[in-house]
Parts: C-alpha cells; structure tokens; sequence
C-alpha cells in the first residue's frame, strides 16, 4: 500500500527506499499554515513526512482563499490549524499530524520546537521570524526560511552545518528586526497568491532534500526570487557577530521580541560630532558594548566597557548619567543596548546609539 | 571605476539597478554614504550587503567590475 504510494518518488534514480524511509522518520513543524505554510504543508504530506506539526493561532478569512489553497470558502471563520489537518489527513492518512492551535511566543516556543527534528518558518511577521531564528538557534534545530513582498520572495536554510561545517542564522543576514512600517507585510501590501505557492513549495522542496541528503539544499544561501522577471539570484551567507543571541530558555523568555513599541521615544543615532558635543557635557556616560577582544582598544577611561554578552548584568545597576551613548563595531548592537536602556529608563534620559560604530568613524576613535 | 548595483524589494523601489562610475570610491562604506546621499530612503531602511553575490559583515574594500547587491529583509507569508 505505502509503497504504491509513493512508487513514483520511490524509483526515481538517487531517491529510492531509503530517502522514503528517512522521510518517513523525520518530524517537521511548519509554522504558519498561510499561504506559505499550504503548499509546503500539502507537499510535506504528500511526500511522506512521518509526522507533520501544524501550528497557527488564526481562522479562514475569505481574503485569504486566493493563496492560501487548503482552504474552501466554507471553512471561513475555521480554524486553520484543524482545517489544514484534516484536509491533509485525506489525503495521507499514513502519516501523523500534530495539531498546534496557538501563535509561537517566548514562552512556548522552546517547548514546541523540541520534539521536532525541522522547522519551515512560514510565518507572516518579523515578531515571530526572529523569535523561531532565535528559538532554533538555540535548540539547534534546522531551519527552513521563505518569506515574501509584493512580487518578491526570499528562502533559505539556517542552523544546518554545510560541506565547510559552519552554520548561519537569520541574524547573520539582518541582526535587528526593522520598525513597524519600514517593510510592509502582505496585509498593508497585497500578494499575489501564486508566489507564495511558490516560494512555499520551494521550502517543501528544500525541506524534503535537507531530510533524504538529495541535492544541494539552500544551506548558508539566500536565494531571492523575483516571480515577475522569474530571475532568480543566489547569495552566500557568511556568519558575523553584529548580535546576540539568547544562550539559554531564561535569556529567550527575557527578549523582547515585538520590542519596537510604535510609542516613543526610540533611541537616537547620532554622529561623531553629537559624540563630540555630548561628551563636552558633564552627565555623559560612553559605554563600548563590544566583546572586550574586539579592536581597536579604546581609551576604558573614557569609554565604559560593557559588553553585550554581560549587558543583563549592566541593566539590573543604575546609572547616574543623564546621557547614554552606546558605541559599538558597526552601531547594530549598540541599537540594541540602547533599546534595552530606553526601556528601563524610558523618558527619563537622553539614550544614544552612535550610527555606523566605531568603523565609520575610525578616525574620531583613532587619533 | 565601475561598479554595478543591484537592489531587491522595496530598495528596488527607488534605487533602480544600474552601473555606476565612481571616483573615489574605494569601500563599501563610501558606496553607502553615496547612495544613502543620493537616496535619503536607503539611510532608513535595514539592508544586507552583498559583493559578488557574497553578502559581507564588514567594511569590503570594491573594485572595479564588482556587483553589489541590496537585500532587504521580507516577512510577509
């Protein structure tokens, strides 16, 4: 019976029994069952996946049905989660479902993520994004990433070691979420359902070569695709160190992930000649949030070293200064400590992050 | 020197691709700051860099013939 199945998968040259029972092995959660999370979720299924999680907090909406293709107009008001596991149960009933009614947070991520051996992010927002980069970084979890805008869409393979043994993250492409409004999501953009179906088949694609061993999976690449053009173009990942990822469960449940409040104040980036005016004043602290191997040395009389491996600790003292300035390699992680302080201290103080870091500005540093 | 930019998304949206010759230009970091004077909306939107289709963590020195691409992050799903 399982064989017939899948008989035309099973003698294709390179792919054959043995890809068929890693499939049938492997646990995969998708995240978002939307218009990326359908296809990859009817192909995964189709395919074989031994055990398919589903997680999605939202119901069918009628705008949706143009691109999320597991949906009828009667399922409007559904649930998709149960929707999408009981059309994909018809159509596989030999494989597993796991059904997970809930939005990916902080403080159920890690306990989701753990039974499952891949994750395809088909999310629609930078909140979660960034919340499962992180939460698979941690758990070590392969991670496969499609996202799009407008007629454009992005897929990649984080947290999987490639033939040189190194691994990248989310962070290593973009380190810190934008702000709200910077890029639009498909609600305020529209979307063509088709490219979804696109880039969500491709991520079931790479998630099904990543488990069989077949092919060359997207591993430290971002392939971006442009579906009015079809042009597609490949770039290569390498890791950098422009962030900071949480290193255990209580460090995860302390980020703050939809940290940009559409309130002010937000932190200020200022230059080197606000550097200059602001340490003439009297009530300014200068703190160097990089890694204290991380060169060029400066002046620790002048520039506190606090580094943002060890900035928790920072945030729990107070400081007396009434202006912050954050200092750092390329002003990325200075971003986020000055957030951090903002937050704590909210109105109360003048907190600075000086834009481009200490690279664009060596020579303010270095004479 | 001639340089060829590349932008995606929303980049794309007013920093068309094109091949530009530039003098005194010698990193990236002073492509940004010509571009960003050029177009005032590339300083506020978050991008990666990438130099002959490798994307770069820190400041990479160009030279003539290089691509640079523009990759801003999507999110919709």
């Amino acid at each position: 019976m399982a064989s017939e199945r899948y008989h035309r998968q099973l003698i294709l040259e390179g792919f054959g029994a043995s890809a068929q029972s890693k499939l049938t092995a492997a646990k995969v959660l998708v995240i978002g069952a939307g218009g990326l999370g359908c296809p990859a979720l009817q192909y995964l299924a189709a395919a074989g996946v031994g055990l398919i999680g589903i997680a999605d907090d939202d119901t069918v909406a009628l705008s949706n049905l143009h691109r999320q293709i597991l949906y009828t107009t009667n399922d409007i008001g559904r649930l998709k989660a149960k929707v999408a596991a009981l059309r994909l149960h018809a159509m596989n009933p030999e494989i597993e479902f796991v059904v997970h009614v809930l939005r990916i947070e902080t403080n159920n991520v890690l306990e989701i993520l753990k039974d499952y051996d891949f994750v395809l992010d088909g999310s629609d927002n930078f909140e979660s994004r960034y919340l499962i980069n992180d939460a698979c970084a941690l758990l070590k979890k392969p991670l496969i990433f499609a996202a799009v805008a407008d007629y454009e869409g992005q897929l990649a393979i984080f947290n999987a070691t490639d033939e040189k043994g190194e691994t990248t993250n989310y962070r290593d492409l973009f380190p810190i979420a934008p702000k709200p409004g910077e890029i639009a999501n498909c609600a305020d953009n529209g979307v063509i359902g088709v490219l979804p179906g696109i880039m969500g088949t491709m991520a079931a694609s790479e998630t099904i070569k990543l488990i069989t061993g077949i092919g060359r999976p997207l591993i430290n690449k971002l392939l971006h695709y442009n579906i009015l053009s079809n042009e597609q173009y490949e770039l290569a990942i390498i890791a950098g160190n422009d962030y900071q990822l949480p290193q255990n469960e209580a460090d995860l449940m302390a980020f703050k992930y939809n940290h940009i409040s559409l309130t002010e104040p937000m932190v200020i980036e200022i230059d080197a000649t606000t550097l200059k005016d602001l340490q003439q004043k009297t009530s300014t602290l200068l703190i160097d949030v990089r890694e204290i191997h991380e060169v060029p040395a400066l002046d620790q009389a002048i520039y506190r070293q606090v580094p943002m491996s060890s900035f928790n600790d920072f945030l729990s003292t107070d400081v007396e200064a009434q202006n912050i300035v954050l200092i750092c390699q390329h002003g990325i992680r200075s971003v986020a400590a000055a957030e951090a302080l903002s937050e704590k201290y909210g109105n109360t103080k003048n907190i600075y992050s000086l834009k481009g870091g200490i690279v664009k500005w060596r020579n303010y540093f270095i004479n | 020197m001639e340089i060829e930019i590349i932008s995606f998304g929303k980049i794309a949206e007013f920093m068309a691709n094109r091949r530009l010759t530039v003098d005194g230009i010698e990193t990236t970091a002073q492509l940004k700051d010509l571009l960003e004077k050029e177009f005032p909306a590339l300083a506020d939107i978050k991008y990666k860099l990438a130099v002959n289709k490798t994307i770069i963590q820190e400041t990479a020195e160009l030279k003539s013939g290089d691509i640079v691409a523009f990759m801003p992050p999507f999110s919709g799903g």
